[in-house]
């Protein structure tokens, strides 16, 4: 993994545990993940009582390199073993490569997740509501009497809900069944290859 | 069922008679042509010229007969009372038989017409997929998250001005199986016979 300088002196300082000691290291290691997962940037993940002997900005540095080592490691989807070995070579003590790493493999799977969320998507389709309906008659014509049925598609975009609706005959709504089998079946033919 | 013309109506239409009922299947082609593509007020100023009438009266002529075809139409009168209702008219047995041919010969353009009227909501045209592999992105490398890439097209309006729209969207293979099902819960639920039941009553 390649690490910038500012970031590889960040974690330098981690490691150095006359900077981090015993329990200001564990509950950085912590707020790192927790910037990422869970609180959104929040600046106040810093204000933590083990932290606060410690110098802002040295505290920021090394919380910052933190973060950086994480979403690079993710990124390069990196195990264990070469998480260690980088933290090895930054002169990190077995005991603090333990801690890091254990709390690096418990969060890898949605730190992941959160990763492959960033960038354009289009909209993903989550669901479908239909009815079906009688059309008998209208403004401008009687006796239609055609059943018909009235589809919507639950779609997400960022987050961003929005409905696709439509109408369809019953011969067009089996047009689309259809499809969408041939769809599945191509699906599934893939992933048995 | 009878149509029930109001006297404006029989006003406009009175100028058929005054007329060779060449003219008169000559307006009915006209009528039909706009029906279906809209009116283009040129042809009534040619026509009126040619027989030496007011532009008025071609165009309430022509008008009149779009309107007792909708109207017909849209009723779906039988040809009983669509030669009833146009009794009332006074016309010649000659012109009533051609109003009646031109009625029975379009009716089902004029239906297709009409029931494109009312829908506001897209209809649905096509589907096409694709299916995809996303591989790597800039936040992470080595993914294999298989996605359905769908292009559902639509279209809405009538003839002469369908508005074709397209949306792009995407699924993954968990989702595409719940949607197919649920569809065919949709599909099935045309064959139930509750629903039988009410297609066959309702007529």
């Amino acid at each position: 993994m390649e690490l910038s300088e500012s970031v590889q002196r960040g974690l330098q300082s981690l490691a150095d545990p006359s900077a981090f000691d015993q329990t200001s290291f564990p509950a950085l290691v912590d707020v790192s993940f927790q910037s990422l997962l869970s609180s959104h940037g929040d600046p106040a993940v810093l204000d933590q009582p083990q932290l606060k002997q410690i110098d802002q900005i040295l505290l920021k540095q090394s919380h910052a390199a933190a973060v950086t080592l994480i979403l690079e490691a993710v990124k390069q989807n990196a195990d264990k073993s070469t998480v260690s070995s980088c933290l090895e070579e930054l002169t990190f003590s077995a005991e603090r490569i333990e801690i890091f790493c254990g709390t690096y493999q418990r969060h890898k799977k949605e730190l992941e997740h959160l990763l492959t969320s960033i960038g354009t998507q289009p909209p993903r389709v989550n669901d479908v509501s239909w009815r079906l309906q009688y059309h008998m008659k209208n403004g401008q014509l009687d006796k239609v009497n055609e059943p018909f049925y009235l589809i919507s598609l639950n779609t997400e975009t960022k987050g961003t809900p929005e409905d696709i609706n439509f109408t369809c005959t019953v011969e067009q709504l089996q047009d689309l069944v259809g499809k969408l089998k041939d769809a599945a079946k191509s699906v599934e033919k893939a992933s048995q290859m | 069922m009878l149509l029930v013309l109001s006297e404006d109506h029989k006003e406009h239409l009175s100028f058929l008679p005054k007329v060779d009922t060449a003219v008169v299947g000559e307006f009915g082609r006209i009528a039909l042509e706009f029906l279906k593509k809209g009116t283009t007020p040129k042809i009534y100023e040619g026509a009126a010229r040619k027989l030496c009438v007011p532009v008025e009266m071609v165009q309430h002529g022509v008008e009149g007969l779009m309107y007792l075809m909708t109207e017909s139409s849209k009723h779906m009168i039988s040809e009983v009372d669509f030669l009833d209702s146009v009794l009332v008219l006074g016309f010649v047995e000659e012109l009533n038989q051609i109003l009646l041919q031109l009625y029975l010969q379009h009716q089902s353009q004029i239906r297709s017409v009409l029931s494109l009227l009312p829908s506001n909501l897209p209809a649905y045209h096509n589907v096409e997929w694709r299916l995809d592999v996303q591989l790597a992105s800039r936040s992470v490398r080595q993914q294999a998250i298989p996605m359905l890439s769908l292009r559902l097209l639509l279209m809405r309006g009538c003839d002469s001005c369908i508005d074709h729209s397209s949306r792009v969207l995407q699924t993954d293979p968990s989702t595409l199986l719940h949607l197919i099902s649920t569809l065919e819960a949709a599909l099935a639920a045309m064959k139930t016979s509750h629903t039988r039941r009410i297609l066959r009553n309702i007529k």
